[in-house]
């Protein structure tokens, strides 16, 4: 009885507040979107962390005769200094870095890149003997790469040492820089909703203060005049979260799945899956941002 | 019922409430009494401190037994079911019908429908409104609408009926026909405590009546008329109250003191 009650008294709060209800839906929608974008954000560079690191190696090219380094002298890489770079890699001093070593000729090298780029026109361009062969080195520990590049690069016979890593680096920087970004537009759009919210939520008190007076007067609880406020802040916020959450689905329905995934065979992306992840947080959030206003609000504007 | 021990209300210089000043004072069951006094000598804030809207600065305040600066707030909302109230202003919602409007105080204390269903009905029949139940509050005059505010202030069956100027905003008629109605609430075993101004109506129906002047309790009689003071304005500007009929002021004033006294002693 009482708590239909308190859901009729919200449900009118909403329909005598409506402009102010939409702005705060709208306000929470945009904010929840961002904290929503940033997360999702974070979720790819981990994602992408966790798919690349594991087939990431440092690669120690070997010089061809078409090699510029000075290490190479214009020479391609002997028998000999292939055996001196391999029993180094293995030596007991570089051991414990190294999880793994493979070797890649010139023609595993073009299998390879085949592999990766069977839908490119690059394809029909490079011939097997343009690869250069090279060492794969996978670490123990992906940081330490500079242990690797030091002991090798000044080897004869080694052309260059490169940390793969590092150029996915420059990609995660940049994603990186977006999810901070969008964290703080959300930072910003949260306050602004969190403020909405108490107005909102105010102007609903004040519009109400006949009734709450008289409950006041005849004795309802602390809590039967108050949730109604309450319960209407979260549930305008409530569908503001919902808003959010369908607008990152589709954006990742259409923009990442349909899109860059499929034309990106290659980079691990993450999916529609994730949505519904962060869906549950985002909910959770608004309502407890919704709860925390008016609550404050209530305090200090409604007297019970 | 209620229980003033030296009450004392102190306020903030800016605040607009009217002080008290060592009020004591007892209001025993199923009494009418009248609190009568110019605007500011005290009486809303009589009131509020037995709502316990407010907690008294200095004294305690008795409630059907409880003490009201101890009781933790949470359960004031009880004492308050306890407690009727009716506004000068009558105070009724207006997209709600007569009957709604009383339902409201029971829905809002989570009575069930059929307490509801039950109870309403009665309490307009005792305000003689049983009639107009489906009316809008629009559709009635001032008294019948102020005796909507009486049924939404007893339905709940409060001991004490507080009144907050009831008749404030009525003619004479309808003035009348609340009296009556607060008269047969009073009757049925209600304590009713009325702060008004209306001394016709104080002077007629010849209940207890309580005057009060800048927070000091200054008569208190049984069957008491609105007021045998009247306000004189000095040379320099200062107000004072002299008595209309023969006796001496100084005497007045000290039976009436006598009186509050006596009083206390019985506690």
């Amino acid at each position: 009885m009482r708590l239909g009650f308190i859901l009729r008294e919200a449900v009118k709060g909403l329909r005598q507040n409506v402009v102010m209800v939409v702005s705060v839906v709208l306000v929470t929608f945009v904010s929840l979107t961002f904290v929503g974008a940033a997360a999702l954000l974070q979720l790819q560079i981990n994602q992408m962390k966790g798919y690349w690191y594991d087939r990431m190696e440092v690669a120690v090219y070997l010089c061809d005769d078409t090699s510029a380094a000075t290490n190479c002298a214009g020479k391609e890489v002997t028998e000999q200094q292939r055996n001196d770079i391999k029993s180094l890699l293995e030596s007991e001093q570089l051991k414990p870095y190294i999880k793994e070593i493979a070797y890649e000729s010139k023609d595993q090298a073009y299998k390879n890149f085949l592999d990766q780029y069977k839908n490119s026109s690059l394809v029909d361009q490079v011939k097997p003997d343009q690869l250069p062969e090279s060492f794969r080195v996978a670490l123990v520990d992906p940081e330490k790469y500079q242990v690797i590049n030091e002991a090798l690069s000044t080897v004869p016979g080694v052309e260059s040492v490169v940390d793969q890593r590092e150029l996915l680096e420059k990609v995660f920087q940049l994603v990186r820089v977006a999810s901070g970004a969008a964290a703080i537009v959300a930072a910003v759009m949260i306050v602004c909703a969190v403020l909405l919210t108490g107005t909102t939520i105010q102007l609903s008190a004040m519009h109400r203060r006949l009734e709450t007076t008289i409950m006041r007067l005849v004795g309802a609880s602390k809590a039967t005049i108050q949730l109604p406020f309450v319960i209407e802040g979260v549930i305008a916020s409530l569908i503001g979260g919902v808003l959010a959450t369908g607008t990152l689905w589709l954006l990742m329905k259409f923009l990442v799945e349909d899109k860059l995934a499929s034309e990106n065979v290659g980079v691990a992306f993450i999916s529609t899956g994730e949505v519904w992840l962060i869906a549950p947080a985002l909910l959770i959030l608004g309502i407890v941002l919704a709860t925390i206003s008016s609550v404050v609000t209530l305090k200090r504007y409604l007297k019970v | 019922m209620i229980k003033f021990e030296n009450v004392s209300m102190v306020y903030e210089p800016r605040q607009e409430n009217a002080a008290l000043d060592d009020v004591s004072i007892e209001i025993n069951r199923g009494e009418f009494a009248f609190l009568v006094g110019e605007s500011g000598s005290g009486k809303s804030t009589f009131l509020s401190l037995v709502l316990r809207e407010k907690r008294s600065s200095a004294g305690a305040v008795y409630v059907a037994g409880q003490n009201l600066n101890r009781i933790s707030s949470r359960r004031v909302p009880k004492l308050r079911r306890n407690i009727g109230f009716v506004f000068q202003d009558f105070r009724l919602l207006r997209e709600r019908t007569v009957f709604d409007n009383v339902a409201f105080a029971m829905e809002v204390i989570g009575a069930s429908r059929a307490q509801i269903r039950d109870r309403v009905p009665d309490a307009l029949k005792l305000v003689g409104l049983e009639d107009k139940a489906r009316r809008k509050p629009t559709e009635l005059s001032g008294g019948e609408q102020q005796r909507v505010g009486i049924a939404r202030a007893i339905v709940n069956k409060p001991a004490i009926l507080l009144a907050d100027e009831p008749t404030g905003n009525l003619d004479r008629k309808n003035s009348i026909e609340v009296m009556n109605v607060l008269d047969r609430i009073n009757q049925n075993g209600t304590t009713v405590l009325m702060a008004t101004h209306a001394h016709e109506l104080v002077s007629e129906y010849r209940h207890r009546v309580i005057e009060l002047n800048r927070g000091r309790i200054i008569r208190d009689e049984v069957e008491g008329q609105y007021t045998k003071m009247t306000t004189v304005i000095n040379q320099d500007g200062s107000r004072a109250l002299l008595f209309g009929d023969d006796s001496a002021p100084q005497e007045r004033d000290s039976d009436a003191t006598e009186a509050i006294n006596d009083k206390k002693d019985e506690d």
